[in-house]
């Protein structure tokens, strides 16, 4: 699943219509809009808040390492190097209150440009430093690292930054700020879309079903864990060796036994079976 | 800073993360003008980087990145007793770059380090200080391309560039580089000498294809070691490691009569022999990584927290590898563990 954390309404809204997401009436705490493959939330304004709602989703939808988390908003730039509403992929995020720099893996959106960004907990003004203002700035990247790394590989969580001011965040006008998310919504599916490819090109064993049926043969067999685990091994090899271990173990499901030597005793056939 | 991926095709990793000290180096500069196209990050440590937690292996080294780091402290290390000395007592072995281009189904490295990308020490001075303070006291065997692939890797940062002379000019050094490279122009490039052994690890092509991905053929590995030998290079053949199995038994013999028919065994210094063995935890990790390897779901034997096959299986393989391999070479020249 895809889990999508916006600080505010109005970076939400485009992407809400765009992706066809309804409100999860489930969710009190927080406004969740979802459809089958994508969840948004809307965090609040904040480190801590972009944090606490990454987990939240998390918690909620019971994800794994195996699902994303991309922050879509909007960031001030210090420069003029790129034009207001341009998209950047962010490679490097710097807390600046504790100074800790945190990396994802950027292994897709390459047709977008990359920048390091730093996370303030307060607005910044161009005015705010005497010295260069090269650099790019929000106040919710570093929140959704920090809960990311820990929840999702480094290459899962992504960092969507649209600028939408040279550090003057004042007043800025809505009707402004929502044609920038809008101008990206294609921008954001592709990354979507290449994300999802990317992971899928990864052919990894799965071994769901399987798993499921050794859990209830176990059960019925009174197998222990070491005998479980040795089954899931022989299981694994079987199946890389293409041969249809579910079927052996589908066709024992219903069987019971009364006691720990009866069950060795059909737990040996199964491996045999297996081989 | 960084720079949009327009150009990434012409940089061979995904990203160049460079150590804030590291920048005034030499080799940085040249990468940096060398791969102009690719995104760049300013990082404090490489450590930050490397030692992350939840990275995956596996996708990573799809999309390898390179850290370019300074080394602090400790430029060498005793060699471990996993690995065999060929009789020299003071082995030592020094990792310049940590992680390899190549990617070996078998290779340590993937439970050694929980990164794929590949961190290069720019600070050679430093080491060659480290080497020559050791040297100076006691013959030193060094291993100098451990963990990784310097002749493979010469494309990228010519190490052998700054390293050669000084290895050479080392009375009480040898040196031994390891590889799998085909790279035949190092050895046109850059004359023997007497204290550098290069090693070439040889395995049938059969192995190459179902465990050594991106690795040269078994042809150009030979044809290298052809060129080493016509240039009056010390070559030591490592095989090593050697698998055991129903994938791998029958295919052995054919292939060491194949390396000494084309390779004149008199031009080979020694044989290095042993099999396929890894620490326990390593091993472990990577069978979670891999989890679609067979490799790693053989029933294999544990002795001193070392996996490998059982004793008898090793004895009675050697036995026939050994039966093979001396026909060729003397007994003597042939080392193991």
């Amino acid at each position: 699943m895809v889990f999508i954390v916006t600080a505010l309404m109005i970076e939400a809204a485009p992407i809400i219509e765009y992706f066809k997401l309804k409100r999860d009436m489930n969710s009190h705490e927080y406004a969740i809009y979802r459809n089958e493959s994508i969840a948004l939330i809307i965090s609040g304004v904040g480190k801590i808040k972009s944090a606490m709602a990454t987990v939240y989703l998390y918690c909620t939808y019971k994800a794994t390492k195996n699902d994303y988390i991309l922050n879509i908003g909007f960031c001030g730039a210090g420069n003029a190097r790129y034009e207001l509403g341009t998209m950047l992929i962010i490679n490097k995020v710097t807390d600046m209150d504790t100074g800790r720099d945190l990396y994802p893996d950027v292994f897709f959106g390459h047709f977008l440009p990359q920048e390091a960004i730093c996370c303030f907990s307060k607005p910044v003004h161009k005015e705010d430093f005497e010295n260069s203002t090269d650099f790019f700035c929000d106040m919710e990247s570093s929140g959704i690292m920090e809960a990311a790394r820990k929840l999702t590989y480094a290459h899962n969580v992504v960092i969507l930054k649209i600028i939408s001011d040279y550090l003057s965040p004042d007043n800025l006008d809505k009707n402004v700020l929502q044609p920038l998310i809008k101008n990206q919504l294609c921008n954001i599916k592709r990354i979507i879309e290449e994300l999802i490819q990317h992971n899928s090109n990864m052919d990894e064993l799965i071994l769901d079903k399987e798993k499921q049926a050794v859990d209830m043969l176990s059960k019925n067999l009174k197998f222990t864990e070491a005998m479980k685990q040795m089954l899931m091994k022989d299981i694994k090899k079987a199946k890389l060796k293409n041969l249809e271990p579910l079927k052996i173990l589908e066709s024992l499901t219903v069987t019971t036994v009364n006691s720990k030597s009866e069950g060795k005793k059909i737990f040996e056939q199964i491996r045999q079976q297996l081989k | 800073m960084s720079k949009s991926g327009s150009n990434l095709n012409k940089c061979p990793f995904n990203s160049i993360y460079i150590e804030e000290q590291a920048y005034e180096y030499p080799i940085t500069q040249q990468l940096l003008e060398k791969y102009t196209g690719c995104p760049v990050i300013r990082i404090k440590h490489y450590k930050d980087v490397f030692n992350r937690t939840n990275q995956h292996f596996r996708i990573q080294k799809e999309h390898l990145s390179l850290i370019l780091a300074v080394k602090d402290k400790q430029f060498l290390y005793k060699g471990p007793e996993v690995c065999q000395n060929f009789g020299y007592t003071n082995f030592y072995y020094t990792s310049f770059i940590l992680n390899c281009i190549f990617d070996c189904e078998y290779c340590y490295l993937q439970g050694m380090y929980p990164s794929a990308n590949i961190v290069a020490f720019v600070n050679i001075e430093d080491y060659k200080n480290a080497i020559a303070d050791i040297a100076i006291k006691e013959p030193v065997y060094l291993a100098a391309s451990y963990d990784t692939d310097l002749i493979a890797f010469h494309n990228i940062i010519p190490y052998m560039d700054d390293c050669y002379n000084f290895f050479v000019r080392q009375r009480n050094l040898f040196v031994e580089i390891r590889t799998k490279s085909a790279n035949q122009a190092f050895y046109k490039n850059y004359p023997a000498a007497d204290n550098i052994i290069i090693a070439f690890s040889l395995a049938p092509q059969e192995i190459i294809d179902r465990y050594e991905k991106h690795t040269p053929s078994l042809e150009s590995r030979i044809k290298a070691i052809q060129t080493a030998t016509a240039n009056g290079y010390k070559v030591r053949i490592c095989f090593d490691p050697v698998f055991i199995g129903s994938i791998a038994d029958d295919k052995y013999e054919v292939f060491y009569r194949k390396i000494f028919e084309q390779i004149n065994p008199d031009k080979i210094l020694d044989v290095g022999y042993g099999f396929f063995r890894m620490s326990r935890d390593f091993f472990k990790r990577i069978e979670k990584q891999r989890s679609n390897s067979l490799l790693y779901l053989e029933d294999y034997c544990v002795d001193d927290n070392i996996v490998s096959y059982s004793k008898e299986l090793q004895e009675i393989t050697k036995e026939k590898h050994f039966k093979a391999i001396t026909q060729y070479i003397d007994k003597e020249k042939i080392y193991t563990l």
